[in-house]
C-alpha cells in the first residue's frame, strides 16, 4: 500500500518539475534564432497551476491504482491538463509578439513538447488500462478534436508553428500528397516483386540473400548509386534521354525505396506460406478440397495476418524513407525538412517532420488493430 | 566438405565494393562535365571519420539497449515487458533523418546531432533484440541451473549469455547497420561522413564522387556485417565440430 502511495507521489512530481523547470516558450526576433526562454510562471499566468495540479493528478493516479475508474479519472485529468496548457500557451504567444516587429516568433520550447509528449504517452496507457473497446482511438481523437477546436477558435494562431504553417499552406498539402504518391508508388512495386518472385520456387535462397543484403546497403549510398548509375548510363547514351528517363526525380526515389520494403514483404509472404501446418494440409485434401478450394479457404485465412504484418513494417519503412526523397528531387514532405535545414528554421523543419511522424504512427496503429483482429478472427 | 566461413560473403563483397570506390576505378563512371573524383586521401578520412562516429554511437547503443534488456529480462521487471514491444514499433516511426533534422536546431551542425540521432533510432531495436535472445533460452536450461545452485548473477553470465549468444551478436548487427546507415544520414546535418560526397555530389552533379561515396559506404557497412557474421560463427559453441 505505501509502496503504490511512493510511486504515485513520485509520478505525480515528475510532470509538475517538467513545466516548472524548463522553458514552455522562446521569444525569438526572428525565425531563425532560438531567441529568450520564457518560463511557466510567465508563460501561462492565472493558467498555471490548474495545468499543474491537473498535470500532477493524471500520472499520479495511475501509478497508484490499478483500477479502471481511476485510470478513466487520470485519463480526464490529462486531457484537461493538455487542452489548458495549450490555450495558455497560446494566449500568452498573442500576449507576447502583440507589439512586436512583424518576425517575432514566439515557439514551444523544450518544457512544452516534453510536458505534452509525458501528457500524451500518459493518456495513451490510461485509455489502455480503461479496456474500454476502442478506448485509444477515442483518446486520439479527443485529442486532434480539442487541438483543431483550438485552432479553429484561433488560440493557437501566435504560436510560431502555426505562423510558418500560414506562410506555407500550399505547399504543406502537396508535399504531404507527393510524400504519399512516392510510399505508395514504392510498396504497390514491392509488392508486385515479391508477388512475382514468389512464383520462382527454386531460387528461394538466393532471393532471400539478395533481398537481406539490400538491406545492409545504407539508404543514401543506395539513392546516390542509383542516381549516379542513371547518369553515367544517360551520358553513355543519350539517345534514352527520350524516352522520358531521367537521373534525378520521383523514379530513382520510388526504385530505391522499394528496394528497402522487400525484406518485410518476402519475410510476410514467407511466414504466410509456412502458417498452414502439414496436418491441416492434410485434413483438407481428406476431406477432398481441390488445391484453389485449399488455397481460399485455408492458406489465405490463416496467412492474412502475416502478410499484413509485412506489409505494416514495409509501409511503415516507406513513409520514413520517403523523407529522403527529397534529396534527389523527388519532392515529398523531406522537401520541407531539408528547406528548413538549409535554413537553420526550427519550425520548417518540425512542420515537415511532424506530418512524417504522425503518417507513420497512424499507418502503424492501424494496420496493427487489423492485424491483430485478423489473428483473432482466423487464430492457428 | 568443409563448410564456408560465415561472414565470408559479406566481406568479399565489401573489399570489392572499396576496390570500386578507388579514384581510377571511380573514373570511368561520369567522365565529362563537373565529375571530379575524390582522392585516396580525402576518402580515407571520411572513412575514417565515419567509422568513428559510427562506432561511438554503436558503443553508446550496445550500452544502453544491450543493458537495459538485460534488467528487463529479469523477473521482477515483468509486467513493463508487454510495453516494451509496442515502444519500439512506434520509436521506429520516426525515420532517421527527421531525429537528426530535429536535433539539429538544439545541438548545432555536424557530429552531435547525428550522435544523438543515431542513440535515438537505434536503442529500441536493440533492447527488443536483446530482450528476444535472452527469451529464446530455455526454461529447463535455467531451472537446471537454479537447481545445481548457481546464483542469479551465475545463471546470467554463464547459462543465459553464452546460450544467448547468436541472438544478441544478430542484433549488433541490425545495430551496426543502423549506425553505418544513419552516419551516412548525418552528413546532411554538415557531419563529415562518407555519406558527404554523395550529398554534395547531388548537390553539384559531381557524378564520381557520388559513386565512390555510395560504394565506400556501402563497403563498410558490409565490411562490418562481415566481421561480425564471422565472430558469431567463431562464438558458435558447435563450430569446431561442424568444421571437420
Amino acid at each position: 500500500m505505501t509502496a503504490r502511495l511512493l510511486a504515485g507521489l513520485s509520478a505525480a512530481v515528475l510532470l509538475p518539475a517538467v513545466l516548472l523547470l524548463l522553458p514552455l516558450l522562446n521569444v525569438a526576433p526572428n525565425r531563425l534564432v532560438t531567441g529568450a526562454p520564457v518560463m511557466a510562471a510567465d508563460a501561462l499566468g492565472a493558467w498555471l497551476w490548474p495545468a499543474v495540479a491537473l498535470a500532477a493528478l493524471g500520472p499520479g493516479l495511475l501509478a497508484a491504482s490499478r483500477g479502471r475508474t481511476a485510470a478513466g479519472l487520470a485519463g480526464f485529468a490529462c486531457l484537461g491538463a493538455f487542452a489548458l496548457l495549450l490555450a495558455g500557451l497560446g494566449a500568452d504567444a498573442t500576449d507576447l509578439i502583440a507589439g512586436k516587429p512583424f518576425p517575432t516568433r514566439a515557439r514551444l520550447a523544450s518544457g512544452a513538447w516534453a510536458g505534452g509528449f509525458v501528457l500524451i504517452v500518459t493518456l495513451a496507457v490510461a485509455a489502455r488500462r480503461t479496456r474500454l473497446p476502442g478506448g485509444g482511438v477515442t483518446a486520439a481523437a479527443v485529442v486532434a478534436g480539442a487541438i483543431g477546436c483550438l485552432w479553429m477558435a484561433g488560440a493557437l494562431d501566435a504560436l510560431s508553428l502555426a505562423v510558418e504553417l500560414r506562410a506555407r499552406s500550399d505547399t504543406l498539402g502537396a508535399a504531404i500528397g507527393e510524400h504519399l504518391v512516392l510510399a505508395l508508388g514504392a510498396l504497390l512495386l514491392a509488392a508486385g516483386l515479391t508477388g512475382g518472385l514468389a512464383l520462382w520456387r527454386r531460387g528461394r535462397g538466393v532471393v532471400e540473400l539478395t533481398v537481406s543484403g539490400v538491406q545492409v546497403v545504407p539508404a543514401v549510398a543506395l539513392l546516390g548509386a542509383l542516381v549516379a548509375a542513371v547518369s553515367a548510363l544517360l551520358s553513355a547514351a543519350p539517345l534514352l534521354r527520350g524516352y522520358g528517363l531521367s537521373a534525378l526525380g520521383s523514379a530513382p526515389a520510388v526504385t530505391g525505396i522499394a528496394a528497402y520494403l522487400l525484406l518485410p514483404l518476402w519475410r510476410g509472404q514467407q511466414a504466410a506460406r509456412r502458417a498452414a501446418g502439414p496436418g491441416q494440409h492434410d485434413a483438407a485434401r481428406a476431406l477432398g478440397l481441390t488445391h484453389r478450394q485449399i488455397l481460399v479457404t485455408i492458406r489465405l485465412p490463416l496467412g492474412a495476418p502475416d502478410l499484413l504484418g509485412g506489409l505494416r513494417v514495409a509501409a511503415v519503412q516507406a513513409l520514413g524513407l520517403a523523407t529522403l526523397g527529397a534529396l534527389v528531387g523527388a519532392g515529398g514532405l523531406g522537401t520541407l525538412v531539408f528547406d528548413g535545414m538549409a535554413q537553420f528554421a526550427p519550425d520548417l523543419i518540425l512542420l515537415g517532420a511532424l506530418p512524417v511522424i504522425l503518417l507513420s504512427l497512424t499507418v502503424e496503429a492501424a494496420l496493427g488493430r487489423l492485424e491483430a483482429a485478423l489473428r483473432r478472427r482466423w487464430p492457428r | 566438405m568443409r563448410r564456408i566461413p560465415p561472414g565470408l560473403g559479406p566481406l568479399l563483397l565489401g573489399l570489392g565494393l572499396a576496390v570500386a570506390s578507388h579514384p581510377a576505378v571511380a573514373a570511368f563512371f561520369g567522365q565529362e562535365g563537373a565529375s571530379r573524383p575524390l582522392t585516396v586521401g580525402r576518402l580515407a578520412e571520411l572513412a575514417l571519420n565515419h567509422v568513428t562516429l559510427a562506432a561511438t554511437g554503436l558503443a553508446v547503443v550496445t550500452l544502453l539497449g544491450v543493458g537495459l534488456g538485460l534488467i528487463a529480462t529479469r523477473a521482477r521487471f515483468a509486467p513493463f515487458r508487454g510495453s516494451i514491444d509496442t515502444l519500439a514499433a512506434f520509436a521506429q516511426a520516426v525515420p532517421p533523418v527527421v531525429v537528426v533534422a530535429l536535433a539539429l536546431p538544439v545541438l548545432g551542425f555536424g557530429g552531435p546531432p547525428t550522435l544523438l540521432a543515431l542513440t535515438a533510432y537505434g536503442i529500441m531495436p536493440t533492447l527488443r533484440g536483446t530482450v528476444g535472445a535472452l527469451d529464446a533460452v530455455s526454461v529447463e536450461a535455467r531451472q537446471s541451473a537454479q537447481a545445481i545452485g548457481l546464483t542469479p548473477a551465475q545463471i546470467l553470465a554463464y547459462v543465459e549469455l553464452p546460450l544467448a549468444a547468436p541472438g544478441l551478436i544478430e542484433t549488433l548487427r541490425t545495430a551496426l547497420i543502423l549506425a553505418v546507415s544513419v552516419t551516412a544520414v548525418g552528413a546532411l546535418a554538415g557531419a563529415s561522413t562518407l555519406g558527404t560526397p554523395i550529398v554534395a555530389g547531388l548537390q553539384n552533379q559531381n557524378i564520381a564522387a557520388m559513386f565512390q561515396g555510395a560504394l565506400a559506404t556501402a563497403a563498410l557497412a558490409f565490411l562490418g556485417d562481415g566481421l561480425l557474421l564471422a565472430i558469431g560463427g567463431w562464438l558458435q559453441p558447435d563450430h569446431r565440430l561442424a568444421a571437420v
